[in-house]
């Protein structure tokens, strides 16, 4: 029972990985945004991204 | 008229034959007539000797405080694996290991052309046993009985301390057997030694439903507890080919990772070198790059970014824009490379490249919107933007090898624990985890 239901599990699995591979998955986070105005293209600063003011690591040890 | 050949007439069916119990007068039935060494009596418990036609009394005991109720009557018939049997006797046994007696009950099935054969039972566990056909070959640790392997169990001694029916034998309440168990799930090879007479017997483990359903028994069997001996395991029947296929999937995923890398198309779309001059910190710092065209499939876009910074930050609010659509991708990246040297020795931390990977991107026009920021003690540094389509991921391969693993090592141990609790009820018990810490961390 355990086998059969092993068996599926691993191809799907496998099939689910390679669908993602096929398709351009990615574990990194992005933020999609919808209707962009054209403007941005003649005037970058009319868009604000939402990382911006964005607490920034000073370093050192 | 057929002209076919008349049935067989169906063979006599077998008579109970009716006696007395000479010491108390109940009625006493026979029913695998001359086969039976002993009877008892249902009543005052005698044991009779079935061979006397006046049925001597063999051994009285006093069972009246140790009765026990066999879970299946005595009489009562039923189909056991196709073949019609009545149980006719029924005795309980125990052993004494440490100290605590273990008790299980034994019922003699009849049927007058197959034979006798017996249902064990102990904590709702039940075994099929009839007597060996062949002599096995038995060592210490071993035994081979038809062409497979047995492994020494336990060898303890069982206690006759209550019977009912009849038996083949002369039974005695008292006697007292040396008993040797050799197992191959779903199977057990007994030996039983009584005197200097030698039984072998082979058993096969069976649930309780069964039994229900063959001599069919009222209400449900008693739940089986704990783990028996030759209990089989579809978990630990099936590890070897679980842990086959899991090796044949990661092969897959080996090959589909070739595969993947093989044909990913890794196109540079773009790849240009900016300055970020903070002389010009009032002007405004974002600016877009040339359009860019994605092709093929929906795939991911991968950003790299270098900067050659030494102790300080560069920061991109970069956003990827569909010039036709208006669909955008916004996502933050910080460079940033510290060094230096303490009590502890140097150190260093962080990169002076990123790298990000947009999943899912239509294919269509592009551009980036680019907006850095810098560690303010800084007063410009040049930083390279590669834009590449469709580069493999191996994360995804990672994740896979996981998901295929974990039921894996899930089952193992499932199979583990079952194995080791069938075993600590052996000579054989494995040394008790806590207790093998233990004796690690003393010495």
């Amino acid at each position: 029972m355990f086998r059969k239901f092993y068996l599926l599990y691993g191809f799907l699995t496998l099939g689910t990985a390679a669908f993602g591979q096929y398709r351009g998955w990615s574990l990194d986070t992005i933020n999609q945004l919808k209707n962009v105005p054209k403007s941005v293209r003649d005037n970058p600063g009319s868009y604000r991204s939402v990382y911006s003011g964005y607490h920034h690591y000073t370093g050192g040890k | 008229m057929s002209a076919g050949t008349p049935p067989l007439p169906e063979p006599p069916k077998p008579q109970a034959k009716a006696l007395n119990c000479p010491k108390c007068g109940a009625a006493i039935a026979l029913r695998c007539f001359g086969q039976a060494e002993t009877v008892v009596c249902g009543s005052c418990h005698s044991i009779l000797d079935a061979k006397d036609p006046n049925l001597a009394i063999l051994q009285q005991f006093e069972a009246a405080t140790r009765d026990d109720k066999p879970l299946i009557p005595l009489g009562t018939r039923g189909k056991l694996r196709g073949t019609d049997y009545e149980v006719i006797g029924f005795q309980r046994r125990h052993s004494k290991v440490e100290g605590i007696s273990y008790y299980w009950h034994e019922y003699l099935l009849f049927n007058p052309y197959k034979g006798f054969r017996y249902l064990s039972e102990y904590n709702g566990h039940w075994n099929d046993i009839s007597v060996c056909k062949q002599l096995p070959m038995a060592e210490a640790s071993s035994a081979n009985y038809l062409g497979e392997i047995y492994k020494h169990f336990q060898t303890s001694d069982a206690n006759t301390d209550f019977v009912l029916g009849e038996f083949p034998w002369q039974v005695r309440v008292g006697e007292h057997a040396v008993v040797t168990d050799f197992i191959h799930p779903p199977r057990v090879l007994s030996s039983e030694k009584l005197d200097k007479e030698v039984t072998w017997s082979i058993g096969e483990y069976m649930y309780g439903r069964e039994i229900w359903d063959a001599f069919k028994l009222p209400d449900r069997p008693p739940e089986a507890t704990g783990v028996y001996e030759n209990q089989p395991s579809s978990v630990t029947t099936n590890l070897t080919s679980i842990w086959i296929a899991f090796a044949a999937f990661a092969i897959f995923l080996l090959a589909f990772m070739a595969g993947f890398d093989l044909l990913s198309k890794k196109d540079p779309v773009l790849h240009e070198t900016y300055q970020l001059n903070r002389a010009n910190a009032k002007n405004e710092a974002s600016f877009v790059t040339d359009v860019f065209e994605l092709t093929g499939h929906t795939s991911n876009v991968q950003v790299k970014t270098y900067a050659p910074v030494s102790n300080h930050w560069v920061y991109f609010n970069y956003a990827l824009i569909n010039q036709d659509t208006g669909q955008a991708w916004d996502f933050g990246r910080e460079v940033s490379y510290y060094y230096g040297y303490d009590s502890d020795g140097s150190w260093n931390e962080g990169k002076q490249k990123d790298t990000i990977v947009i999943p899912s991107v239509p294919s269509g026009h592009y551009y980036l919107r680019i907006e850095p920021e810098a560690d303010p003690s800084l007063p410009g540094i040049p930083y390279t933007v590669d834009v590449t389509r469709d580069v493999p991921v191996f994360e995804i391969y990672g994740i896979a090898f996981v998901a295929l693993l974990l039921p894996v090592l899930f089952i193992s141990w499932r199979a583990y624990t079952f194995e080791r609790s069938r075993w600590s009820e052996s000579d054989h018990a494995p040394t008790p985890i806590l207790q093998t810490q233990s004796s690690e961390d003393d010495s």
